[in-house]
């Protein structure tokens, strides 16, 4: 066999593991090191058989991900989420999102998605989200009424926002694995983002304002709250959150703080923050900072494994097999994005985000200059695309947390009908950013181009 | 053979933790930077280094740890619907050839790396402050002998399974939220049914 072919047998090997459902990140370690061993071999290699440059080329990238200055920002970020999740703010923002939204149709449906966005936002972390929320909202939405589908596809889209909307970590680990600067697609995702959330809320508001039978509206007890009420919610819950996020994204897209150093303030107001609403203690501090070394060292041995299993891939050629591939289709650009968007979807099903950009969109980089397709749109792209992944069977990770806290009554099923008109915003998001590239590269472009 | 089980675990879950504290340095550490620089007009020299020197230890060391909690992310759609015993039966030839040999490469190569780094007390070439990195380096080695004897402990646990044909139990620990949630929901309800039935 010759070396590209090997190469094949490689990806499709370490395809049929994955399936397999064995920890992906030594999977790929091990593979890039025997068939590396192989690559690399030397006519005399049987005479000094630890003499070979696979050696020195896995602990190269081992510490290369370990001196990364963009990932350093994974772990800060993680902490700031964890603590952000256990810092008793949810119940509060809630509340105060629904009070002030009280008189637009389907207001709890409004409130859960902007509390979503928002909360979703800060931490970064989607089942906590949907199941924080599904004990929250969800029952209050089903208590006044609302429709049972509609009531799931806001909670289940709602928490996947915040792995599109910046300071988001799937856009670190993107630009990491894209080797493009994390400031850039920040500022890239934030219209993306903004546009997505609008979308849902306008639905929403939609479907309550044409048949209000979905969106009951609430009953109200008593006189209604006075606006200093609301604006004193608001104040002491809404805008601290608000606040924080946004001091953390405008040092970064005005390049005050690197991205690590923003989460890194990031962090330490989320502890001032948890502080502030007296839910700092050992016991919690404890839990943020071991859930953060899991989670930490969970994406970044994927990165070890991925440097080094694609070096060796495309070493021995399989990469310019691929090119080939794609570029034999003649399908031009608009056919590239779309059968790769395609693939990515597919992969949605089986596999989670963090497999997803880290191990499968290497694949498709290289090919980005062959079609001309800017790497940062090719991110927002992917990064939208995700959300769909969390709310598609039969790995629909939201609709499982959702369905875990859900009363017994509601049915797997209904939740999965009730989030597919927000899968196909998605996908509408998906097109009108194709056809409108300026809503990703106009930011961007504006803020650093130099004038 | 349980107590040896839970007694790497403990030492994996040790050195993680232990590690993992290195977040509030390096929380504390950057924060620090970005307040000199933009208060005081000062930045400093080697906040750079340490921050990529806490981060890259941290996740290092805690590799072995999230092991012991099965926390390394798995494709495991068809994985999570076979016996116990299947589980296992894989589970343990995978182990034999699709994790054992990086992890031992990383041990070797590691050590290699390490001991050159070691021999002339490397320094950080991006500051000026010149942070020493050989002792970054050096844990390259140590969280592959970690991985190899959390590795064995796996492996072990699936050799029990086969035997028994349940899985053996984990150390209780934190959990994602999410996950924490719903158990306890899950523990609610089953305790609400229980009772029904009484």
């Amino acid at each position: 066999m010759s070396n590209p072919e090997i190469g094949i047998m490689m990806l499709g090997l370490f395809i049929f593991i994955v399936m397999l459902g064995f920890p992906i990140a030594f999977t790929l370690i091990a593979m890039g090191v025997i068939f590396g061993y192989y690559a690399y071999a030397t006519p005399d290699q049987l005479d000094h058989i630890f003499d070979n440059r696979i050696f020195p080329l896995l602990v190269q990238k081992t510490f290369e991900v370990m001196s990364s200055d963009v990932l350093t920002a994974v772990p800060l970020f993680l902490f700031m989420g964890y603590v952000v999740e256990r810092s008793n703010i949810l119940d509060r923002l809630f509340n105060s999102i629904q009070l002030a939204a009280r008189n637009m149709p389907g207001s709890l449906a409004v409130a859960t998605l902007i509390t979503c966005a928002l909360f979703a936002t800060a931490t970064g972390i989607v089942g906590a989200v949907v199941t924080l929320m599904g004990l929250l909202a969800y029952p209050a939405m089903l208590r006044a009424g609302y429709d049972v589908r509609l009531a799931s596809g806001v909670v289940c889209a709602g928490g996947c926002l915040g792995i599109l909307i910046p300071p988001s970590i799937l856009l670190i680990v993107y630009a990491a694995t894209a080797g493009i600067s994390a400031v850039k697609l920040y500022a890239a995702a934030l219209f993306p983002g903004f546009m997505l959330a609008g979308f849902y809320v306008l639905y929403v508001m939609g479907r309550a304002m044409l048949n209000p039978a979905l969106a009951p509206k609430l009953v109200q007890e008593g006189p209604p709250p006075s606006l200093r009420t609301v604006t004193m919610a608001l104040l002491t819950s809404f805008f601290p959150l608000a606040v924080l996020i946004l001091a953390v994204l405008g040092a970064i897209l005005f390049g005050l703080a690197t991205p690590s150093e923003a989460a890194a303030i990031g962090a330490l107001g989320s502890l001032v923050l948890a502080a502030c609403y007296r839910a700092l203690n050992f016991e919690r501090l404890r839990e943020a900072v071991f859930l953060t070394a899991r989670t930490t060292a969970m994406v970044c041995y994927l990165f070890i494994g991925s440097w080094t299993f694609s070096s060796v891939f495309s070493y021995l050629g399989g990469h310019s097999v691929v090119e080939e591939f794609f570029a034999g289709l003649d399908i031009g650009t608009i056919g590239f994005l779309i059968l790769t968007q395609l693939i990515i979807f597919l992969l949605g099903w089986p596999l989670e985000w963090t497999e997803i950009i880290i191990i499968f969109v290497p694949i498709f980089l290289p090919l980005l200059k062959t079609f001309e397709v800017d790497p940062v749109f090719f991110g927002i792209l992917v990064a939208l695309n995700i959300q769909t992944s969390f709310n598609t069977p039969p790995m629909a990770m939201a609709a499982y947390y959702l369905k875990g806290v859900a009363p017994p009554q509601v049915r797997l099923t209904q939740i999965f009908s009730g989030s597919l008109p927000f899968v196909f915003m998605v996908f509408l998001a998906m097109v009108l950013v194709y056809v409108f590239p300026g809503i990703v590269l106009w930011l961007p472009d504006y803020l650093y181009t130099p004038r | 053979m349980i107590r040896l089980l839970f007694f790497v675990d403990q030492l994996s879950a040790w050195i993680g933790k232990s590690f993992g504290w290195l977040i509030l340095v390096l929380t504390l550490g950057t924060s620090y930077e970005v307040f000199v620089r933009y208060v005081l007009s000062a930045p400093t020299t080697w906040a750079f280094d340490i921050s990529y020197v806490m981060y890259g230890a941290l996740f290092l060391m805690a590799g072995a740890y999230t092991l012991s909690r099965n926390g390394h992310v798995r494709g495991d759609v068809l994985h999570r619907l076979w016996p116990p015993r299947w589980q296992a039966g894989v589970d343990l030839t995978l182990y034999v050839i699709f994790y054992f040999p990086g992890v031992l490469a990383l041990c070797y190569a590691g050590w290699n790396f390490a001991a050159l780094s070691v021999q002339f007390k490397e320094v950080s070439i991006f500051s000026p402050a010149g942070v020493p990195i050989y002792p970054l380096k050096m844990l390259i080695p140590a969280a592959g002998i970690l991985l190899l004897i959390q590795g064995l402990a796996e492996s072990l646990r699936c050799i029990l399974c086969l035997r028994t044909g349940v899985w053996p139990a984990r150390m209780a620990d934190v959990e994602e939220m999410e996950t924490a949630i719903m158990h306890a929901e899950e523990a609610r309800r089953s305790g609400a049914a229980a009772g029904d039935a009484r």
